[in-house]
């Protein structure tokens, strides 16, 4: 694993709210059954997920805020742009289509998955246009 | 923006890692610079100076 301390912290904090995220999303999926009123044990339930994406969030604020090496911040903001910009431009696109056109919904929950792979995707940009993609996991 | 600092750095016999520490960057940071894919702030350009006892300009250049 890398060894720069900041990066570690924030890949151990970001892991621990990933594995949040699939436990309370399973959780919600097992608890929750299929066309349930919208009662308050299924809103806090399904808040759970959410709140570990407000963790996500704040856990890369706190790394841009503490990290000293310019070059790797500018990295990180530039992946979180391009994860932001992807999820945003497919689920904001086929929401359109979805207004005029009879196509298969998209369900709200896929913007997280898809933001994560916008990061992956962003990775990869800094790679082939920086030379490298950012802070390394390992 | 164009910059010496391949050059300075083999003048002196140092590495990419070498340099790296002495500025408190990332080897990756000194590559990005040295090949132009990216343009350090005033504050790192003032840092890079003092580690080759250079002024900015004598390293720094307009393309």
């Amino acid at each position: 694993m890398t060894k720069n301390p900041l990066m570690r912290r924030f890949i151990w904090t970001h892991l621990i709210l990933s594995l949040g995220y699939v436990a309370s999303v399973a959780l919600a999926s097992w608890f929750i059954p299929d066309d349930a009123e919208p009662s308050l044990t299924v809103i806090i339930f399904a808040a759970f997920p959410g709140v570990m994406v407000v963790g996500w969030i704040w856990n890369m604020g706190r790394l841009y805020l503490t990290m000293e090496d310019e070059f790797l911040r500018m990295l990180e903001v530039r992946k979180a742009m391009w994860a932001t910009a992807i999820a945003l431009g497919i689920c904001g696109g086929w929401g359109l289509i979805e207004l005029f056109a009879s196509v298969p919904r998209l369900p709200v929950f896929f913007v997280v998955p898809i933001w994560c792979l916008g990061l992956i995707a962003g990775h990869l940009i800094n790679r082939f246009t920086h030379g490298t993609g950012g802070g390394s996991l390992w | 923006m164009k910059n010496r600092l391949k050059v300075l750095r083999a003048e002196r016999d140092w590495s990419q890692a070498d340099l790296a520490e002495r500025l408190g960057v990332s080897r990756q940071s000194v590559n990005a610079i040295e090949k132009g894919r990216y343009d350090p702030s005033l504050p790192l350009a003032f840092s890079i100076a003092e580690v080759f006892d250079l002024a900015i300009e004598e390293i720094f250049s307009r393309d």
